[in-house]
């Protein structure tokens, strides 16, 4: 049994190492419920996607908006897109939880949250305003770190 | 006895998180069940913020047909964040009444558990432990810890069927087999997880779910 216990902890040990690099440079996903344009081949947010992927990410600086239908249709509507970087997003229940409390908000028409790109995407309702201290504090209510934030048209157009 | 707990809690110490996050966003509720080859629970919490919960707990002792119900509150005491990893570290106390039941005939006694939780994970890998404590009065004062390590085979984007492949190792003093090794299958999606596996060390199952509204 200690001959496990000792197995165990050198797994535990060298997880970091592979984590990390599978991060950056091993994963391929097949995309189910978000579409990315604009950046196919690309390999953005350490992540190469596959040739029939239909994410649509419209790219400003590092951060990319996710398109989903929910999102297109509230951009149609004139809303305005916000992209948030998200810190320790790494699962779905971290997808729920900003799901949950921004889906829930009068100011805000669409949400998705896109794991691969590490994103919270947002559209707010014409005419509405977040600033950066109400988001990043919206999201850590929902218990994660908002690390940095794009907005506007442009975000959309490009 | 209680302090006796807190002192073998103490020394047990702190790394990793083995069942799903008990607190959950602010205005969120979580519905678990657990059970291991020791005994079945099962919680219902309420988070007011992302940093504790307070629920509702039934604790099913098998081996020993102990029966604790009462109220629980659980403290996330620290989350680091990284881009690719999250870990936590949790506190947990629940406070309530134990009695014996079907063969035991134990009366009702004021009763207390107190545990820690820790984690790190990636979308790769998971690293959890989890150490808990109780005080039955005189039907029973014990300890346990158990850590666990997962892979996740394949990555799944927001929505998609989560899929990790798990093994917990926990100790619990009293039993005649002292080390119990479990495999279990993980299964996430959305607001639902389930865990299924089988302890190897006492034939008994594992069946862990949790979910969240």
């Amino acid at each position: 049994m200690i001959r496990t216990l000792l197995t165990i902890s050198l797994f535990a040990l060298a997880a970091p190492a592979f984590a990390q690099d599978n991060t950056a440079h091993n994963s391929s996903t097949s995309y189910g419920s978000g579409s990315h344009f604009g950046d196919q081949g690309a390999d953005h947010a350490g992540h190469d996607h596959k040739a029939d992927d239909h994410a649509s990410h419209t790219m400003v600086s590092d951060l990319a908006l996710t398109r989903t239908p929910e999102i297109d249709a509230a951009l149609a509507a004139g809303g305005e897109p916000v992209v948030v970087k998200v810190l320790g997003a790494v699962c779905d229940f971290c997808a729920t939880a900003m799901n949950k409390t921004f889906g829930r908000r009068d100011d805000v028409s669409a949400v998705h949250v896109d794991l691969d790109a590490k994103t919270l995407n947002l559209v707010l309702i014409p005419g509405a305003e977040m600033d950066d201290k109400r988001l990043r504090k919206l999201v850590k209510k929902s218990g994660y770190k908002a690390d940095d934030i794009a907005r506007g048209a442009a975000l959309s157009q490009r | 006895m209680l302090g006796k707990a807190l002192i073998i809690l103490g020394l047990l110490a702190v790394t990793d998180a083995a069942h799903a996050r008990p607190v959950s966003y602010a205005g969120g509720w979580t519905v678990m069940e657990e059970t291991d080859r020791g005994a079945s629970a099962a919680i219902i919490h309420y988070s007011p913020s992302a940093f504790y919960s307070v629920g509702v707990k039934a604790d099913w002792d098998r081996r020993n047909d102990l029966l604790f119900t009462g109220g629980q509150l659980t403290w996330l005491a620290k989350r680091w964040f990284g881009e690719d990893y999250q870990a936590n570290l949790y506190i947990w106390g629940a406070a309530g009444i134990a009695k014996g039941i079907d063969d035991n005939p134990g009366e009702e006694q004021l009763a207390g558990q107190i545990g820690v939780m820790a984690d790190w994970e990636t979308r790769r890998w998971f690293l959890g432990y989890r150490a808990a404590g109780r005080d039955y009065g005189s039907l029973d004062a014990s300890a346990f810890h158990a850590a666990k390590v997962g892979v996740a085979p394949y990555i799944g984007d927001t929505g998609d069927l989560h899929t990790w492949l798990m093994v917990e190792v926990d100790q619990r003093p009293e039993l005649r087999d002292t080390v119990g090794v479990t495999p279990m299958i993980r299964f996430f999606k959305g607001e639902a997880l389930l865990e299924a596996g089988w302890s190897l060390t006492d034939d008994q199952p594992l069946l862990n779910f949790q979910y969240r509204f």
